[in-house]
């Protein structure tokens, strides 16, 4: 059954690769352009290049770097989880591409062509290898989803632990308690029907519930913390941002029609009935379980803990990202409907850019919320740390008992001497497909 | 000696894993938003910037970049990749000011920049 629902999940529909080859091609575009890359750390390269104090050659060079890695030891082994592309294989990709393609009309039209053609290539190499692994003498596709298993329950407890970073272990454990007991609560109740009005009663989901209840509990302890009163005519930090990069906001509200288009574009992709980009790897699993509310909650939080790290790199620079946000994949997963995806998607990105100098500022006023923003980042990867650990173990140890466990918690412990170590959360899905991998060949040597 | 730490995640951890290496040498190591950070760097109210996120060089230095300049800053560790102590010590010795890394490489790269620091004073 498992494998069924992987099936229809990665099936290759001509409006999957549509939607992918036109997010491909335009983030490319942009990038070739300058006018939008989505590693926050390219960003503030680009003036360094648009100003001359950098080759592009170099700009090149650094792009792969910052990328490469990241793609190989993240994106991808997420997306083979799942089988749902995680955005970064995608836009870390088209980032480099763009950049590649010289500065000229031909350039910025082969970027185009190759961005469509990486993420078709993309598309369809994930299906590849997930039906190579499902050919395998030893199947471990459905292991391999067992993976996720923790971070579907233990996602709720970011908001926890993102308390206790900011205000202390002892409000973290209150929250704790609390989201607990929202878990238990909402559990015991079941489905509310309304004293039977409704005809079909409305399911509560207890990890939903309590994530909610836990965010907003985060996000109250966050605004409490107000700025300190500045001096007679002080700025806070943004404004002052805002003051000295005034021209820089101007040039992505000139280029703000292709960032529009793109926004839209990602909305429809991360609705739940195409499932072909999430934002992260929580939501990523959510989603793939269809987790369709776990997955909105999450991506929300995140969004808005990217708000002052997309904005001020956006202000500083002059170049925006090609998701913004990414709050427009919490429009795709609010509605499943395309159309609606795409305007909410276009409307969200349009609002994003305009407001771009005056939500800065207005976060001046909070600096709890962007403090909370850090830790939130901190939490979930923290969290996905454990979960991915725990899961990749257990995911191992059912494809081959015993030694599974052995071989993950050996690579976890030694990847942590190397000097060219795997992102430690990634290591749960790659120790995994190892293990499914070695599997096999024992069974062809005949010791499986 | 002075420190700031900017960067997005694990302000804590880094700073104390700096009052720990640096221990007298260090006037002061100061946790602060990125921007502040990378601005007392640049009116040369610090010394020295230390910043991490999830892939050393986005939100880790991205201000620092901005506001301080490029050739100041540096990332010495990033997924799959961290720099050799030769590579870190030469990049300090070079009048980088800014180091940018990811939080799992903190007890990698903290030690052999902090002592490459005081080497160089």
């Amino acid at each position: 059954m498992e494998i069924e629902f992987f099936t229809r999940l990665i099936a290759v529909d001509s409006g999957k690769l549509i939607v992918i080859a036109m997010i491909g091609a335009i983030s490319s575009m942009m990038s070739n352009r300058c006018i939008a890359v989505f590693h926050d750390g390219l960003r503030p390269l680009i003036p360094e290049y648009i100003e001359g104090r950098m080759s592009r050659g170099v700009l090149l060079a650094s792009s792969f770097a910052l990328s490469f890695g990241l793609v190989i030891g993240f994106g991808l082994p997420f997306s083979l989880t799942a089988p749902i592309i995680l955005v970064h294989s995608l836009l870390l990709g088209t980032d480099v591409i763009g950049i590649w393609c010289p500065n000229s009309r031909k350039g910025f039209i082969a970027s185009g062509i190759v961005g469509a053609l990486y993420g078709i290539a993309l598309l369809v190499g994930l299906k590849s290898i997930v039906d190579l692994f499902a050919m395998m003498p030893v199947n471990f596709m459905s292991a391999l989803s067992k993976v996720g298993d923790p971070i579907i329950v233990c996602f709720s407890l970011f908001p926890a632990l993102v308390v206790a970073y900011q205000f202390g272990y002892r409000k973290g454990l209150f929250v704790l308690l609390a989201t607990l007991i929202g878990y238990l609560a909402t559990q015991s109740v079941g489905s509310l029907s309304f004293g039977g009005q409704l005809e079909k009663p409305v399911k509560l989901d207890p990890n939903g519930i309590a994530l909610l209840f836990a965010m907003v509990v985060m996000f109250y302890f966050a605004m409490r913390e107000k700025a300190p009163k500045l001096p007679e005519g002080a700025k806070g930090s943004n404004e002052m941002l805002v003051g000295i990069f005034s021209e820089r906001i101007k040039r992505i509200q000139k280029n703000q029609w292709l960032l529009v288009l793109s926004g839209g574009l990602t909305a429809v992709a991360a609705t739940m009935s195409m499932s072909l980009l999430a934002e992260g790897p929580v939501s990523l699993q959510l989603m793939a379980a269809g987790d369709a509310n776990g997955a909105l909650l999450v991506a929300l939080a995140r969004a808005i803990s990217f708000i002052p790290l997309v904005a001020t790199t956006a202000i500083a620079t002059g170049v925006y990202s090609p998701d913004g946000m990414k709050f427009v994949f919490v429009a795709g997963l609010a509605t499943n409907n395309y159309v609606i995806a795409f305007i909410a998607g276009c409307a969200i990105m349009f609002m994003e850019i305009k407001m771009l100098a005056g939500a800065a500022i207005w976060l001046d006023r909070y600096p709890g919320v962007k403090a909370c923003g850090d830790h939130i980042r901190t939490a979930i990867t923290k969290m996905l740390e454990v979960s991915l650990l725990v899961g990749g173990m257990m995911a191992s140890n059912a494809i081959l008992p015993g030694m599974g466990f052995m071989i993950v918690a050996g690579i976890y412990l030694l990847n942590r001497t190397s000097k060219r170590p795997l992102v430690e959360m990634a290591i749960g899905p790659i120790a995994t497909i190892a293990v499914g991998i070695l599997a096999n060949l024992l069974y062809f040597v005949g010791l499986g | 000696m002075r420190f700031v730490i900017g960067g997005q995640i694990e302000k804590t951890k880094l700073a104390e894993t700096v009052r720990r290496l640096a221990g007298d040498k260090a006037t002061s190591v100061e946790i602060m938003g990125d921007i502040e950070a990378a601005m007392a760097l640049k009116t040369g109210q610090a010394d020295y910037y230390l910043g991490a996120c999830n892939t050393g060089g986005g939100g880790a230095l991205a201000m620092a970049i901005a506001i301080a300049g490029a050739d100041k800053c540096i990332t010495l560790g990033m997924p799959g990749k961290i720099l050799s102590d030769d590579e870190i010590s030469a990049s300090v010795q070079a009048g980088k000011t800014a180091f940018g890394f990811t939080g799992q490489d903190i007890d990698a790269v903290v030690p052999v920049v902090i002592a490459a620091i005081f080497q160089r004073s």
